[in-house]
């Protein structure tokens, strides 16, 4: 009886929730709240209720209230499904992780054979990444309810503990208790599920037992494996045991049926060779005998191997797709003959003539020039050169002819874009170039005519490459000449081709870059919004354009960019933990690693960093008033950002580029790349002390009496840090990255930031707080003659820049760099005027004393204020003067190009747009700031 | 010349030469996710010599019954790596995965209008077994058909006697 009331009751109280989950889940927390506390009335001890309260509250961002009713909640113990799940979202929003676990061991203390309970126990462990716990509480559960899945869930954690596990000792012990855990499912006959199996495997595999692994192949458990063929799954194995008889056959066999897989062919030609070493170092010839049949035999020296390359071309002539693979494997043979110092030109010919040969094959394919990048390292400069014009001959469209076919035209645009890989662009003439990129636009005008008519919106132009390629060149014209006038048009040339194919990203990644690079923010944010960036993609690319955006002095654009990146951002960090228990919950062990790599990745993006430290910057450039400030979030990241882990998650590949460099590999492997990012952590770093040093001296303020001290040491620790690693980086004196590549990140913004004086007259600043605070009168004055002075200078050095830009009579080209050092010491004085605030606050007699104000302080404060005020009116007379020429004049560039003029007015607009909303936003903010210090 | 391997997470930060094309959508990480986590065996990927991505296939296997089946939820290939047999070569190697999970078909759905990809499914062996209407949101809403393949476990090759009539989205499960 007692039982059914409870039912009823349940029933009852369900019916009420309900509606509360209605409007959290349509997002209407506010009607939320107020359901709650209608049923709260009613049942004041309802725990869900209260539990979907602290959520409604969370939501609307009444974070405090949530906690303590939280709070409450925790010490009655709830114990039912849809209290400790509310209270979960709750935790899970305010990222406190290891409450949920807190929650789920007393829910699981209060009933112990809750099988739910316990899942959600060890599910609470994985979030936070508790291996240890999370293996006792999965054989706890595997106890309650013997499952293999549980069983599996204990012994992976083992083995996470293990894979996470510096000593190598400790690792060891660990892996083989794994091993032996599930050996004993095995004896006991239990293991089943192929992910089971899979776990067994990767516990073989990391303790380097590759002969056990192929064993299991053997067994009945071999069987279970059924999701990839077995072949696949041994032949890492055969290799890691340097079994190359076994290997050559494998291969053999997986090629026969498949010529295409690159992987396998790489693998077969290694054995070659490694059978060939083995052979040698006997000293005798092993017989391995001569079937009739190509997997009876192996090949073991590199004449068979080219026999075999050469008997699938033959019979494999007619499926259909000419297909590439044995055609590579004979570069991957010739690759690995000049490694072992073995002349190739005997079985292979001369190389250049396996390049013709293949150019000549698969010329029609876009896909050919990546085949071939890969392999030019094996041909000399010289002969790259001698290859480039041969390439080009071959096609045989002159400078006086156009291609009669689609197909030529592929070829010709191979033929070109591996002559520019070949290094055949380089060191020519400005009119030899200027000749090209007139000969590429009326090339692509002509295959867009000619082949580009009834395209689908979604295709891209089959003659796009040439504009393309055009602009490149452009790029290296503006270099050579140091002028901004081929950069524009080629954004005249690539809008251009827009037009025609409004899908081309190659195009649009490219006018982003190009925008960027005469500092036009708005052309910029037009092109990357057109590319739909979203999800990931805005750490992959966010360099491109959000990472600039800030240096461009518009703001708005600037706060919403950052913005939404952040969201993606944070809410991902939410998600991420969950992802790991996907894993276990679907028994994929094999992908758990992966997973963990990933987060850690995603979390430690230098990116989300960077955009992270802008924003808060921003936010305070922002602030009207010194209450602004004490309501702002400094410290990025919740203060956790681990710096030795940055991780530069950039997809520089996605910039198509022929450039020779790109021979040597993908560019985020390069050198440079290296150094840029050193340099952009460096960067990193110094504004963060910017917030650090904020931070400590609002505590400062803000402290008593009794904790002053130690918030005056902190911020005195913060200084020392930050003149300590300034001197350090601005004594290395770091070159800015090359800007020879159209398809490399533009320079690092320490450059400029070094340049601006930020430490010289922030640090001085903080350092008159610390003064103030130990009330410390005499260097007062010395202090402010010194910012004054780097005041002085660096508005100065804005003055001279700008003129100099006027002056010149390219306004374009440097206008990038100069508006960044505007934008800086628009910071600057916006920092400035903060600080000089604050102290003024620090100033302040307490409301109960009846002490007025200093008057030497206040003497010194004023004056200070005054001078920002003075240099903030140089930089706003400055800025008020710097205009761009309406006219801009490329029509007899254009015309050579065949693009009309119209084409021009668009761009300029766009560039003196930028330009004009940007000196409007950087004044507005100038005079906020006046406001500030006169208020 | 292509390198099949198991789609990592890694990828997704190198498969914005495919995914920026048009015809790709980028999802929120938790989808792509939920297929590694879920069936990691049906998401692979196509590498090419230098370790450029050319194109990907997910998929999943669902259903009851003799509705057990495997689903093709993306598939893409980046517009240099067209016309090779790529997406055949993909669609192979999830048919293969759904013939070992003993499915009874395979599925997919694809956009009415989007006449190349129909083309090749129906060169692949696939026929439209029935129309969606209204399955992709957008500015005209856009019908959809879905297209079939029986595997050798559908001996009468049931599954793939076409409907006559179309279906709304909230009949197909």
């Amino acid at each position: 009886m007692a039982s059914k009331v409870h039912v009823q009751d349940n029933s009852v109280v369900e019916r009420r929730l309900r509606p509360i989950y209605e409007w959290l889940d349509s997002g209407n927390n506010k009607k939320a709240l107020q359901e709650c506390d209608k049923v709260l009335k009613k049942t004041p001890n309802s725990l869900c209720a209260k539990a979907l309260k602290a959520l409604s509250l969370l939501r609307m961002g009444r974070d405090c209230e949530c906690v303590s009713l939280l709070e409450a909640l925790g010490e009655d113990n709830p114990v039912d499904d849809a209290t400790l799940q509310a209270m979960t979202l709750c935790y899970r929003e305010l990222q406190q992780q290891d409450q949920i676990c807190t929650l789920y061991e007393n829910a699981v203390k209060s009933d112990p054979n809750n099988e739910e309970f316990h899942t959600q126990l060890f599910m609470s462990y994985v979030r936070i990444g508790d291996f240890k716990l999370q293996q006792q509480s999965a054989l706890n559960l595997y106890k309650l309810k013997p499952k293999n899945p549980y069983y599996c869930w204990a012994v992976m954690s083992v083995v996470q503990q293990a894979t996470r596990e510096k000593e190598l000792s400790k690792r060891g012990v660990l892996l083989s208790l794994a091993e032996r855990m599930i050996d004993k499912l095995i004896v006991e006959n239990k293991l089943d599920a192929e992910q089971e199996v899979q776990l067994y495997l990767m516990i073989l595999e990391l303790q380097n037992k590759y002969e056990e692994a192929l064993r299991v192949f053997n067994g009945s458990l071999g069987e279970k494996l059924v999701c990839n063929t077995l072949v696949s799954y041994k032949l890492p194995y055969l290799i890691k045991l340097g079994r190359w008889s076994e290997v050559n056959l494998v291969c053999k066999g997986i090629l026969i049926e498949s010529v295409d897989r690159w992987d396998i062919w790489k693998e077969y030609v290694k054995s070659v060779f490694e059978l060939m070493k083995e052979t040698q170092s006997n000293n005798h010839v092993e017989s391995h005998s001569n079937g009739d049949n190509d997997i009876e035999y192996v090949d073991d020296i590199p004449e068979k191997a080219h026999e075999f390359m050469c008997r699938l071309v033959e019979n494999s002539a007619d499926n259909g797709y000419l297909l590439r693979g044995p055609y590579l494997a004979r570069f991957e043979l010739c690759s690995k003959l000049l490694e072992v110092g073995i002349d190739s030109s005997e079985l292979l010919g001369d190389t250049i003539e396996l390049f013709i040969e293949y150019f000549r094959k698969f010329g029609h394919k876009p896909c050919c020039v990546t085949d071939l990048r890969i392999h030019l390292h094996l041909l000399s400069v010289e002969k790259r050169i001698v290859l480039a014009n041969r390439l080009i001959k071959d096609v045989g469209i002159s400078s006086t002819s156009v291609p009669q076919s689609e197909q030529q035209m592929q070829r010709h645009l191979c033929s070109l874009q591996l002559s520019r890989l070949c290094g055949n662009h380089r060191n020519l003439s400005s009119d030899h170039l200027g000749a090209l990129v007139t000969a590429f636009s009326l090339h692509y005008q002509h295959g867009f005519q000619t082949y580009g008519l009834n395209l689908l919106q979604t295709d891209q132009g089959p003659s796009d490459p040439y504009a393309i390629l055009a602009a490149h060149i452009l790029y290296d014209l503006a270099q050579l000449t140091q002028s901004s006038k081929p950069v524009i048009t080629a954004l005249v040339l690539l809008e251009n081709l827009l037009k025609n194919s409004q899908c081309s990203f190659n195009a649009k990644l490219l006018c982003v870059r190009l925008f960027h690079t005469i500092g036009a923010g708005i052309g910029a944010q037009q092109m990357y919004e057109s590319l739909d960036v979203k999800h990931l993609q805005m750490d992959s690319l966010g360099y491109t354009h959000c990472a600039r955006l800030p240096t461009t002095g518009l703001i708005t654009l600037t706060t919403g960019l950052l913005d939404s990146t952040l969201k993606f951002f944070s809410s991902n960090y939410k998600d991420s933990s969950d992802h790991l228990t996907f894993c276990y919950k679907y028994g994929s062990f094999i992908k758990l690693d992966d997973f963990m790599d990933f987060r850690e990745k995603l979390n430690n993006s230098f990116h989300y960093t960077m955009v992270a430290v802008d924003r808060i910057i921003l936010n305070i450039v922002q602030c009207s008033s010194i209450d602004n400030l004490y309501n702002t979030n400094i410290l990025p990241k919740d203060n956790n950002i681990e710096w030795d882990k940055l991780r530069d998650n950039h997809d520089l590949s996605v910039y198509v580029s022929w450039d020779p460099e790109r021979i040597n590999g993908p560019p985020e492997e390069s050198q440079e790349i290296k150094e840029l990012f050193i340099q952009n952590v460096q960067f990193l770093k110094l504004r963060t002390h910017i917030l650090w040093a904020l931070s400590a001296s609002v505590n400062v303020v803000k402290s008593q009496e009794s904790t002053r001290n130690t918030c005056i040491d902190t911020l005195k620790g913060v200084i020392k840090d930050w003149s300590d690693i300034y001197y350090k980086i601005s004594s290395s004196k770091t070159a800015p990255i090359k800007q020879n590549l159209v398809t490399m990140p533009l320079p690092s913004r320490l450059h400029s930031h070094l340049n601006c004086r930020y430490f010289e007259i922030l640090a001085q600043l903080f350092n008159l707080l610390v003064n103030i605070a130990t009330e410390d009168v005499k260097s007062y004055n010395s202090i402010v003659l010194d910012v004054q002075n780097n005041f002085r200078d660096l508005t100065r050095d804005v003055v001279n820049v700008v003129d100099q830009l006027k002056q010149s009579n390219d306004f374009y080209w440097n206008r990038r760099h100069v508006l960044e050092i505007v934008v800086n010491t628009v910071e600057i004085i916006s920092l400035s005027a903060t600080i000089c605030l604050l102290c003024n606050d620090l100033a302040k007699p307490q409301k109960k004393s009846k002490k007025k104000i200093d008057s030497t302080i206040k003497n010194v404060l004023s004056n200070l204020a005054n001078s920002i005020k003075k240099e903030l009116n140089v930089v706003d007379t400055c800025l008020e003067n710097w205009n761009l020429p309406d006219q801009f004049d490329l029509s007899d560039r254009l015309a050579l190009l065949n693009l009309s003029t119209n084409g021009q007015n668009s761009v300029i607009e766009n560039i003196n747009n930028s330009h004009v909303i940007a000196v409007k936003e950087l004044r507005t903010l100038l005079k906020g700031k006046v406001k500030m210090l006169c208020g | 010349m292509t390198t099949l391997r198991p789609f990592t997470c890694n990828d997704m930060y190198k498969f914005n030469n495919v995914n920026l094309d048009p015809l790709t959508e980028t999802y929120g990480l938790s989808f792509y996710m939920q297929y590694l986590a879920h069936w990691p065996e049906y998401f692979q990927v196509a590498e090419s010599p230098g370790g450029e991505i050319m194109g990907y296939i997910m998929g999943k296997a669902e259903g009851h019954g003799e509705n057990w089946h495997g689903h093709v939820t993306a598939l893409t290939v980046s517009p240099e790596y067209r016309r090779l047999g790529l997406a055949a070569t993909l669609m192979n190697f999830l048919e293969d995965v759904s013939e070992k999970k003993r499915a009874y078909f395979v599925d997919l759905f694809v956009r009415v209008s989007n006449k190349v990809a129909i083309n090749m499914y129906t060169n692949l062996g696939y026929i439209v077994y029935r129309t969606v209407l209204e399955y992709y949101s957008g500015d005209p809403d856009e019908d959809a058909y879905d297209m079939r393949k029986a595997c050798s476990r559908d001996v009468k090759q049931k599954s793939v006697i076409p409907l006559n009539h179309p279906v709304r989205p909230e009949d197909v499960e």
